[in-house]
């Protein structure tokens, strides 16, 4: 099971890279905000099974590391999403992330 | 299998390029800010590659965590400034400027890359490990032997924080106009965590990687965290004593403990025989708790008041 971990990294990776779109052609911030959150959880996963690739238990606290400081990503863009829209937001011409009323 | 391994490689270093080109060059900021916050994930991806894990936690925790939220905060500073259509240099001249001197640059790494002593100093340091107090090598360097780097690394960051005092007050933090049930939620719910992976790391520092800087980033991150939850700072008190006195901790401590080497008739930093493990421990968790303030110090931006709450002042 252990040989088709790197396949399984390789595949996770090639993930990310296809993901890198939504970075560049947004359309909206929340798009690539969404999208950087998609590449933290597939850190996670890329560290934990180079972890158990090379047993490096070490790496499982990298892993670790990576899920918290994810939250906090998310957390910044949400608490700025949803304060006062600043006027000279990103994107045209979608409208950013939810205005709710 | 080595294929497989090559093309993860290989996909690696074009995505980190591809990313830092799309950090520098976005004429839109919050589009850099987002590349350079993935840059940092999946440099840390390519610090694991590298079997630096620790170099890797560093740069989790600190580069795509901490200052991926002091980046998207600083952006609201920015927001009243107009919109730039154009990308930030002309093509032509960037293509002129940046070939030629990215080649240079490269020549010159590769350059001294190749004049690197071949074995390093991996081999003495760890020879001299059982003399220094830890089980880790890294931890050694950073606390013992080079524990003077350290010393100046705190240093800048306290520059940093006092350069952010200077500059005011602190401004009032984001707060969602739409209140949300969920954010206190998470931030009560995620804090202990953060606190509890922060004294791992801070133990674990002594004989695997781990130590002083990720723990202190990660309890800083939770602080921000805290904050951007809807807590306020919690520490006040007039003319900030508490915040000074752990702002300056850490370099108090390691440049007491270097001046103890000093004034017993040694060298500067060099710990009385068999006391370097209670010493590194000292230092350890000072260094790591004033860490931590100091990021949280950079993410506020300004002075903390020293009175009342912060909607009262405004």
């Amino acid at each position: 099971m252990t040989e088709l971990y790197p396949v399984v990294a390789l595949l996770l990776l090639l993930n990310i890279v296809v993901g890198l779109v939504r970075i560049l052609r947004g359309p909206t911030a929340a798009d690539r905000m969404l999208a950087a959150e998609m590449f933290g959880t597939s850190a996670v996963v890329i560290v934990l099974l180079m972890a158990f690739v090379t047993d490096n238990p070490s790496l499982v606290d990298v892993a670790l590391v990576f899920a918290l400081l994810a939250a906090l990503a998310s957390v910044t863009f949400v608490s700025r999403a949803w304060s006062a829209m600043p006027p000279s937001d990103p994107d045209p011409p979608c409208p950013d992330v939810e205005r709710k009323p | 299998m080595a294929l497989v391994v090559l093309a993860f490689d290989l996909l690696l270093a074009a995505a980190l390029i591809w990313l830092a080109w799309q950090a520098t060059r976005a004429a839109d900021l919050f589009h850099a800010v987002v590349s350079f916050i993935v840059f940092g994930l999946l440099m840390a991806l390519a610090w694991v590659r590298l079997e630096a894990p620790d170099v890797a936690l560093a740069e989790a925790a600190i580069g795509a965590g901490a200052t991926g939220a002091l980046l998207l905060s600083a952006l609201d500073r920015l927001a009243r400034r107009p919109r730039r259509h154009a990308p930030l240099y002309e093509p032509g001249t960037a293509w002129g400027f940046w070939l030629p001197a990215g080649s240079a640059l490269l020549a010159m790494l590769t350059l001294a890359a190749w004049n690197l002593p071949a074995p390093g100093l991996g081999n003495e340091i760890l020879a001299s490990l059982s003399a220094s107090g830890v089980e880790h090598a890294v931890t050694a360097v950073l606390l013992n032997f080079r524990a003077l780097d350290t010393l100046l690394e705190i240093g800048v960051l306290l520059l940093a924080a006092v350069v952010i005092w200077a500059l005011g007050q602190a401004p009032p933090p984001l707060v969602p106009s739409m209140p949300s049930p969920a954010l206190p939620a998470l931030g009560r719910l995620l804090f202990p965590i953060f606190v509890l992976v922060a004294a791992y790391l801070l133990w674990r520092g002594s004989h695997g990687p781990g130590g002083a800087f990720p723990a202190g980033a990660v309890f800083g991150a939770g602080g921000i965290l805290m904050l951007l939850a809807g807590a306020r700072p919690w520490i006040r008190s007039s003319e900030h004593g508490p915040w000074r006195l752990i702002l300056s901790l850490g370099m108090a401590v390691l440049l007491a403990a270097g001046v103890a080497g000093t004034l017993s008739g040694q060298d500067f930093f060099q710990y009385p025989k068999g006391t370097a493990a209670s010493f590194i421990l000292v230092l350890e968790v000072a260094a790591g708790l004033s860490i931590a303030l100091l990021i949280f110090a950079l993410y506020l931006r300004g002075k903390p008041r020293e009175h009342g709450s912060w909607g009262a002042a405004e």
